[in-house]
């Protein structure tokens, strides 16, 4: 029995990202695919995204000259391949405050958006001081804290402490403070519903960019395997690694069942197709009931 | 000119009273930016231009974003303390900078409506401030949270409109973003 459809849908990418910033320390190691996507769980009466991505209209010119993002497609054309539309969407987790992954609120007029305490007023801390210390703000717009705003004053913006059981039923968000971003958080689905449930799924956000974060040799120190962090933290490398235990606590060590949303690899692990536009696809679980959007 | 026209410049010019542009004040507009001025203007001056305008842009980017990270967790918590976070008292002090800086940035020839985006963007944050830390006084958060809201939403889109990226005047810092390292 599965409550929650989830998949994973590419909106662009970068063809050629330095490995560096996947793998903390992989320097001269050259370039990987970086897929840009957010996450769509659908049952129990609910239609939920974890992130939504970023706005073109804002960045995308900049982004496409100097950055090298690709193929930038609106939501309305990326959900459609699992049958939805962004007004269909009731709940977003904002993983975190990045552009990429808050930056397109606009789109989804009836969601309720969830997203940490800490990563707002840490951001508002870090806006606080000196120009030299500015590092600290990477990636953030403030645009996307200015609509923050409209989404408080509608109610449509929810800020929690650390976790939260059941936002929806069977799905769980879990703090990561100081990690990638200031106040990162994942989100567990718990397939059957079950407190200890058999069927989890953990959706990363970026406190994992692809599988070899999360298993990559280890070799080094005589072990099989072992974690490796992502290259961006504001917080630490070794808080990415303590979040990166807890996340494979809560699916049995299989690897499988974390999902790292910019891994192009994901569709070795899971059905995938691409869309006529160039995207991918990937088909995660199927709930009961659901048909399959990859086949 | 007919009812029926002057119904239609009703509805088109009146704005819902929660659209920033209810407020009064200049209209945000895409103005030439310093990079698309250089090309006409020659680039000496307008470089100088550029340059002084960058820390002017940043002071009001993080006033923008500081009084909205505020402004939600005072929504979302309803507490008045936020306005005791030294925090809040810093980004007093970036506001005066901004001002100051502003006052002192000298204008060539193309550069006045560029020039004009900023000032606005500068007096819809001083407004913001104010009305937010008037909020002490207060018994009632909502009605002044909403129009600090609105002020401050006014004030992005002013500065939104003197954004350049080529003239190192952006909203976004991607140095280091998870998109900044391809070939």
């Amino acid at each position: 029995m599965a409550d929650y459809s989830i998949w994973v849908l590419e909106y662009c990418y970068v063809p050629e990202y330095h490995k560096s910033g996947v793998i903390y320390g992989a320097h001269n190691q050259g370039y990987v695919k970086l897929p840009y996507c957010y996450v769509v769980i659908k049952g129990r009466d609910h239609i939920a995204m974890v992130d939504v991505g970023y706005n073109d209209k804002e960045y995308g010119k900049t982004l496409g000259d100097r950055f090298g993002v690709e193929n930038w497609r609106d939501p309305k054309t990326v959900l459609a391949e699992v049958g939805i539309k962004p007004e269909d969407v009731d709940t977003c987790f904002i993983t975190h405050a990045h552009f990429d992954h808050f930056g397109n609120v606009e789109d989804f007029p009836n969601a309720k958006f969830y997203i940490q305490e800490r990563e707002i007023s840490k951001w508002v801390w870090t806006m606080s001081l000196p120009d030299r210390m500015r590092w600290m703000m990477v990636a953030v717009d403030p645009g996307d804290i200015v609509r923050g705003v409209g989404l408080a004053r509608d109610k449509r913006l929810v800020t929690i402490d650390g976790a939260m059981e059941d936002v929806l039923p069977g799905i769980d968000l879990h703090a990561a403070p100081d990690s990638h971003t200031w106040g990162s958080m994942w989100v567990t689905v718990r397939n059957d519903g079950k407190k200890d449930s058999d069927d989890t799924w953990v959706l990363a956000g970026d406190l994992a960019y692809q599988f070899d974060n999360l298993k990559s040799s280890g070799a080094v120190v005589d072990v099989e395997e072992m974690y490796t962090p992502v290259g961006l933290a504001v917080g630490s490398q070794a808080n990415l690694i303590l979040a990166t235990e807890e996340m494979m606590s809560q699916v049995g060590y299989e690897a499988r069942r974390v999902i790292p949303i910019h891994e192009e690899r994901l569709n070795d692990t899971f059905p995938s197709r691409t869309s006529k536009e160039g995207l991918r696809v990937t088909e995660i679980c199927l709930a009961d009931g659901e048909t399959s959007k990859v086949s | 000119m007919t009812n029926q026209s002057h119904l239609f410049d009703r509805l088109a010019h009146t704005h819902k009273p929660d659209c920033v542009l209810s407020l009064e004040g200049p209209r945000p507009q895409a103005v030439p930016a310093p990079d698309e001025l250089a090309a006409t203007l020659g680039s000496d001056a307008i470089a100088k231009y550029a340059g002084a305008c960058r820390p002017i842009y940043e002071d009001l980017r993080r006033v923008i974003g500081q009084v909205s990270g505020l402004l939600i967790l005072a929504q979302l918590t309803a507490k008045r303390d936020i306005l005791d976070l030294p925090e809040l008292q810093n980004c007093e002090i970036r506001l005066k900078q901004a001002k100051d800086r502003l006052s002192l940035l000298s204008t060539p020839r193309g550069t006045l409506e560029h020039r004009a985006q900023l000032e606005a963007a500068l007096s819809f944050c001083l407004a913001a401030m104010k009305t937010f830390t008037d909020i002490r006084g207060r018994e009632a958060l909502d009605p002044a949270i909403d129009l600090t809201g609105k002020q401050i939403e006014r004030a992005y889109v002013h500065l939104q409109a003197a954004s350049s990226e080529k003239a190192g005047l952006a909203m976004v810092d991607f140095s280091q973003a998870c998109c900044c390292g391809h070939r």
